[in-house]
């Protein structure tokens, strides 16, 4: 799948405001940066072939 | 360097009294950290207590416990009784000081242990180099001029520098692994959920372990069965009897042995091949293979950690933002933004590649594989290079640990005697889940053969 380089820095700019973060452009951009090295490494658990009904193992012992 | 049997061995004879051991590791600690950095805390009150209570034991003929007298300090994360915890952040100094220690300096405690106080660190535990820009870096003991690594990096050098025998760490993705391989000394990170986390400062609940550092494989066995046992306060902890192996430290015979390669050998420089092939040979591995998975588990690590990290942090970050280490503020900002698809994706494929993993322990009982890529970089440096390709410093020295605790496996890190002139580089020897003692003995039989080694800087 083609990938748009812009979604990144969009996708940042509009969760920062969902999660009531303010921060300047500096810091915008350096976030941004860590950002699209997260969104790298996603691509790579994204298309790593997984049974459909595999599931995620978070530890609850209620 | 005066090893935690040495000491104990001192004190039953008689030979020195806890109270002059601890004289004697206060003046090393005191001529030695002002240019190591390794310790943020000193309780040597506390400290002078407990060595008088092992004195009265022994005076009163009484039976001494396994570590009685043995001097140890601990990562500033563990809560210490009387003391703000800090995790390695400015932001958390004005917190409470902890109402009583963490489950596991009660054992130690308990074992006769001494502490004598608390260790530098990557803020909250967020980094591999210990350049923390509140409380400083804490110099490689080896090479003044390179990282201890980190986040554990004084609890590695406080062992490396022989200022304490015994000193406790944490390992969410390598933060004992990576420091004990630049320093030189022995970490062992244990099966996730084999000790419990009560009373630490948590960073990631999916993947936080506790563990030891030591100058000796006995050393670190000896702590290791002093800190087992079932606590129900960390709902993580799988709650199993102590199973002890200060007392089993022999290789079974027959022992199969692989090489991991593939993810493990494309990101392991020339000294970090040459630390695993010897390893290799002393242990008489057979085969090199792979773990189809290893990328995906550490971009599978990355995630969760940047995720639950970020999470735990969030509402202080968006107040606090610039009181926050520069190192990593940024990094958990952007942690916090993580969709929750990726993450639950990310927990996914960490159960896959825990199942491939299991599949190579039906064939083999130990698996080799470099500690770190390359050995300790420079204090400062941003990036450094593996074979032609380069990482973050602060965020990519794990690339060779985080597949490994992503899946929760046993892990001694062991130090392979270094080329002339050159500095340590550790091993990582992984076992089966709950076979510890797999990863101990192999240590042991390493260091028996003098392959693995700590060297006095």
């Amino acid at each position: 799948m083609e990938r748009n380089t812009d979604t990144p820095e969009s996708y940042v700019r509009a969760a920062l405001r969902l999660q009531g973060y303010r921060f300047d452009q500096a810091q915008t951009a350096e976030i941004i940066l860590h950002f699209s090295r997260i969104e790298a490494m996603a691509q790579i658990i994204l298309q790593y072939p997984l049974p459909f009904g595999s599931q995620a193992a978070p530890v609850f012992r209620p | 360097m005066t090893g935690t049997a040495s000491v104990v061995r001192q004190i039953r004879n008689g030979t020195h009294s806890a109270a002059a051991v601890l004289t004697q590791t206060k003046a090393r600690i005191d001529a030695l950290d002002p240019s190591l950095n390794c310790f943020t805390a000193k309780t040597y009150e506390r400290a002078s207590r407990e060595a008088a209570a092992v004195d009265a034991l022994r005076a009163a003929a009484q039976p001494l416990p396994p570590l009685a007298g043995v001097p140890f300090a601990v990562k500033n994360l563990f809560d210490i009784a009387g003391e703000v915890t800090l995790a390695g952040a400015r932001v958390n100094e004005s917190n409470a000081p902890a109402a009583a220690d963490a489950e596991l300096i009660a054992r130690m405690q308990k074992a006769g242990a001494v502490l004598v106080g608390a260790l530098n660190m990557d803020e909250h535990a967020y980094g591999f180099t210990t350049e923390n820009s509140h409380y400083g870096a804490t110099l490689n003991p080896h090479d003044h001029l390179r990282v201890a690594g980190g986040s554990s990096g004084g609890s590695a050098a406080a062992v490396a520098a022989g200022l304490v025998p015994l000193t406790l760490g944490s390992d969410t993705s390598g933060s004992i692994r990576v420091p004990a391989s630049f320093c030189g000394v022995f970490g062992l990170k244990p099966t996730y959920g084999r000790l419990p986390r009560s009373g630490s400062f948590p960073f990631v609940y999916s993947l936080d372990h506790l563990g030891p550092f030591a100058g000796t494989v006995t050393d670190l066995a000896a702590a290791y069965d002093a800190l087992q046992g079932p606590d129900p306060h960390d709902a993580a902890c799988a709650q199993r009897a102590v199973e002890p192996v200060s007392a089993a430290l022999a290789l079974p015979a027959g022992i199969r042995v692989g090489v991991l390669g593939g993810w493990f050998q494309d990101w392991a420089d020339d000294a970090a091949r040459r630390a695993v092939q010897l390893a290799a040979t002393a242990l008489s591995a057979t085969h090199t293979i792979e773990l189809k998975g290893a990328e995906a588990a550490r971009a599978a690590a990355f995630i969760i950690t940047g995720a639950e990290g970020g999470a735990l942090h969030r509402e202080r970050l968006s107040r606090q933002f610039d009181s926050f280490e520069p190192h990593s503020r940024a990094r958990l900002v952007a942690g916090s933004l993580i969709p929750a698809s990726w993450v639950v994706q990310a927990q996914r494929v960490r159960q896959q590649v825990y199942r491939e993993a299991l599949e190579l322990f039906d064939r083999f009982d130990l698996l080799i594989a470099a500690a770190t890529p390359v050995s300790a970089p420079l204090i400062g440096a941003d990036t450094f290079t593996v074979n032609g390709r380069s990482l973050p410093t602060r965020a990519g020295l794990g690339v060779l640990t985080q597949p490994i605790s992503c899946i929760g496996l046993p892990v001694c890190a062991a130090p392979i005697r270094p080329a002339s002139g050159g500095l340590p580089m550790g091993v990582q020897l992984i076992g089966a889940p709950w076979r510890e003692d797999v990863c101990l003995a192999a240590a042991r039989a390493l260091e028996r053969e003098g392959v693995a080694e700590v060297r006095l800087p």
